[in-house]
């Protein structure tokens, strides 16, 4: 096949210049070199893309691949299949392997094993603690050289105030963000879910609020002092919102929210038992509201999916035993469709602004994230209309721990183009 | 214009012709250290104390041979031997010391601000030969005296202090003294160690490494302990050594005219690659040599005419 690819009659997705145009785009040697009406090229491969959405590949700064250690919930083949069908180009996947990514070696591991899967650029998170113990910085400069593009004790949020405070001042050296869990483990001994009606109805311990909000607020004081860039993975609730809202006066802190954190409640846990235990919890309606505001507001300026694959004897026990988690990285996309361009939040320039240009600002990927002349030919694209019920049991990742069985939804991605080449066609992964 | 005062507590309180003073007299000392026999007998019949509360050998030995040299009488007084292990308080220690009748007392302290407090109160000369993380004015003379008679100027020099600005008192003073002879310094190091207040006292934080020292004339290196490390500071010698140290490289890149100084005990290969540490561009072992003529000056001074008060 030649090396060119014409995608003709689509409609462009510029988050940049926030327009939706209706153009073709010629792709050689990976990367985009026109845009334009019009355009022509018999060598090219021509790929019809009317009625489609074409934009810049989508870019996840949250997912588990459990690779090294985990294989058998996920490893970096099938994760990549997934990411690829879900239309992402980029992912970065959380250091919580066993043992951690908290070395140089397995940074450098991830890397090349992800350009020989070629599917998907997948970036290493670092650990910002050895063993994730929150007890000494990695080596943050020698993790940066071997790849590792942001820092992360993801589960855990750093328990050492100093530590981290240390840890902020030290990462600017090398110019290193951190991606960042919240939660005081010490205000949810062995919690199950979130602390409400629902998981005192049920009996089943508390996660409350207060102790993801304690270390957002002390985050984020931290950042501010230190000059630290921060980025708040997985919000969850409404006073997460405002505190964030508080400091962005301030800082340039950015956040993040999950599929299921906009469209599932705690009470929905009775409805769905393990597959709706994830951490942070589900929460309440007024808490969705909020980060819905946020996401309008642009508070919350990344979306992403907290990919969180188990197997399914991990899963099916009692509810106290089950691990945290939600696989959803197929269907991360059309989620997001449902609860935020369907209910009216945000409009789709908006949706993929948040989920290509942002996160490449954030990593610092200049070549990525928009569709320009001259930019790497990463590229998603999407049939906005059809509508297609989930299939839990068609995942390519091992992860079919996902509570959105069978809910019928719109926004699929039908094309994922990496670096020039189509990796996923209709569905269907190319090698 | 004579000398005013009466003990040397640190750099801040000494003005640019005092240093001057004390360099011109060190500089006389340094050149009779090349003569034999060196010793000089004008401070015959007085005694100093070493009082130190720190681990120190170098200092130490620096201020008893200089006090030799000059004819004085010396008494060591470490805290291994002291009545500090039973409990006594510093202030009774000194008390006491103070009946002996000694002339000079040089002290070292982890506690900043303990040679200003013990010159409150007691009737001797007193020496800060190092307080906690504030001054260490003998270290910076010595340092000026080494570079003055490098480059034979103490003006329009630039001074690179990499390291672990901190928790440094010789990073502290030397700042202090190259401003009042009108140098110029720059910081940089591991972020955690060069906070960002140093820029107050008048020096420039440069990142990375490769720029602070490019184009300087001095790249003064601090030694830095594996304590810090253990406290959180940075994440291993292996990555310190990587991105913050003087590697033979950068060096090879920065050099020009400069020279490598550090106030010791070096840590080879930590700090600074190993075969620097001798190279043609170091004047660390120099600094040593300068340091025994600036603690003569510094006794020869405050004996023969620190009379007035502070």
């Amino acid at each position: 096949m030649t090396d060119s690819i014409l995608i003709k009659k689509g409609t462009l997705v510029l988050p940049g210049r926030k327009e939706l145009v209706d153009a073709d785009l010629l792709i050689r040697e990976g990367k985009i070199v026109r845009i334009g009406r019009g355009i022509e090229d018999p060598q090219a491969y021509s790929l019809n893309a009317s009625g489609l959405l074409v934009g810049p590949g989508l870019i996840n700064l949250h997912v588990h691949f459990r690779e090294p250690g985990e294989e058998k919930k996920e490893d970096l083949f099938t994760g990549a299949r997934a990411a690829a069908r879900g239309g992402f180009t980029t992912v970065v996947c959380m250091p919580n392997t066993c043992p951690p990514l908290d070395n140089p070696l397995f940074a450098r591991y991830i890397v090349s094993r992800s350009a020989e899967i070629g599917l998907v650029n997948i970036l290493p998170a670092g650990a910002i603690t050895v063993g994730l113990k929150g007890e000494t910085m990695t080596n943050f400069g020698l993790l940066k050289e071997e790849g590792v593009v942001a820092l992360s004790d993801d589960g855990k949020s750093v328990g050492k105030s100093r530590l981290l405070y240390l840890a902020f001042r030290y990462a600017n050296y090398f110019d290193l963000p951190f991606i960042l869990h919240e939660e005081d483990e010490n205000l949810s001994p062995a919690g199950e879910m979130h602390e409400g009606v629902t998981s005192f109805e049920m009996g089943y311990r508390g996660i409350p609020p207060a102790g993801e909000n304690s270390r957002i607020a002390r985050d984020l004081v931290l950042a501010l002092y230190t000059g630290a860039r921060v980025h708040l993975t997985h919000l969850s609730t409404d006073l997460g919102v405002d505190l964030i809202r508080w400091f962005q006066a301030r800082i340039p802190v950015s956040a993040d929210v999950t599929p299921h954190h906009l469209l599932l409640t705690d009470q929905q846990v009775k409805q769905f038992g393990t597959l709706a235990k994830v951490n942070p919890p589900l929460r309440e309606e007024k808490d969705i509201q909020a980060l819905k505001l946020g996401i309008r507001e642009g508070v919350i300026n990344i979306l992403a999916s907290d990919h969180a694959p188990h197997s399914l004897e991990d899963k099916e026990v009692d509810f106290a035993s089950a691990p945290f988690g939600i696989s959803n990285l197929e269907i991360t996309l059309p989620l997001l469709v449902k609860s935020l361009v369907e209910e009216g939040v945000i409009d789709w320039i908006s949706l993929w602004e948040k989920l290509s240009l942002n996160p490449a600002r954030f990593l610092k990927l200049t070549d990525r994230g928009s569709l320009e002349e001259g930019k790497v030919a990463d590229i998603t694209i999407v049939d906005p209309d059809t509508e297609w019920e989930v299939e839990v049991n068609q995942f390519e990742s091992k992860g079919k721990n996902c509570p959105f069985q069978g809910w019928p939804l719109r926004g699929w991605p039908v094309y994922t183009i990496l670096g020039g080449k189509v990796v996923m066609q209709e569905g269907s992964l190319i090698s | 214009m004579g000398w005013k005062h009466r003990h040397l507590l640190g750099i801040q309180p000494l003005s640019r012709e005092d240093i001057w003073y004390l360099l011109h007299k060190a500089n006389f000392f340094r050149d009779s250290l090349e003569e034999k026999p060196k010793k000089e007998g004008q401070l015959n019949g007085f005694f100093m104390i070493n009082l130190f509360f720190e681990p120190s050998t170098r200092t130490r030995i620096s201020f008893e041979m200089a006090a030799k040299l000059l004819g004085m009488e010396v008494i060591n007084f470490t805290t291994e031997m002291s009545s500090i292990l039973k409990g006594e308080n510093l202030r009774d220690t000194v008390r006491t010391l103070s009946r002996l009748k000694a002339d000079v007392l040089v002290i070292r302290h982890s506690s900043s601000g303990v040679p200003q407090y013990l010159s409150q109160f007691l009737p001797f000369h007193i020496i800060n030969a190092g307080d906690g993380m504030r001054e260490h004015p003998t270290q910076a003379l010595l340092d000026l005296l080494t570079i003055w008679r490098h480059f034979g100027r103490l003006s329009n020099l630039k001074v690179a202090i990499i390291g672990d600005i901190l928790h440094s008192r010789v990073a502290r003073s030397l700042t202090i003294g190259l401003q009042k002879m009108g140098s110029e310094v720059f910081f940089s190091g591991a972020p955690t160690l060069v906070p960002p207040e140093a820029e107050k006292m008048g020096g420039q934080i440069i990142y990375p490494l490769e720029k602070a020292i490019q184009g300087v004339d001095v790249i003064y290196l601090l030694r830095i302990q594996q304590e810090r490390q253990k406290a959180g500071f940075f994440s291993s010698i292996k990555e310190y050594n990587h991105f913050f140290s003087l590697r033979k490289d950068l060096w090879e890149k920065a050099k020009g005219q400069a020279i490598i100084m550090h106030p010791g005990p070096v840590n080879r290969g930590v700090e600074v690659d190993s075969e620097l540490v001798e190279g043609t561009g170091s004047l660390i072992e120099e600094q040593v040599t300068c340091g025994l003529a600036v603690r003569m000056a510094v006794l020869d001074t405050l004996i023969q005419e620190g009379k007035a008060g502070d």
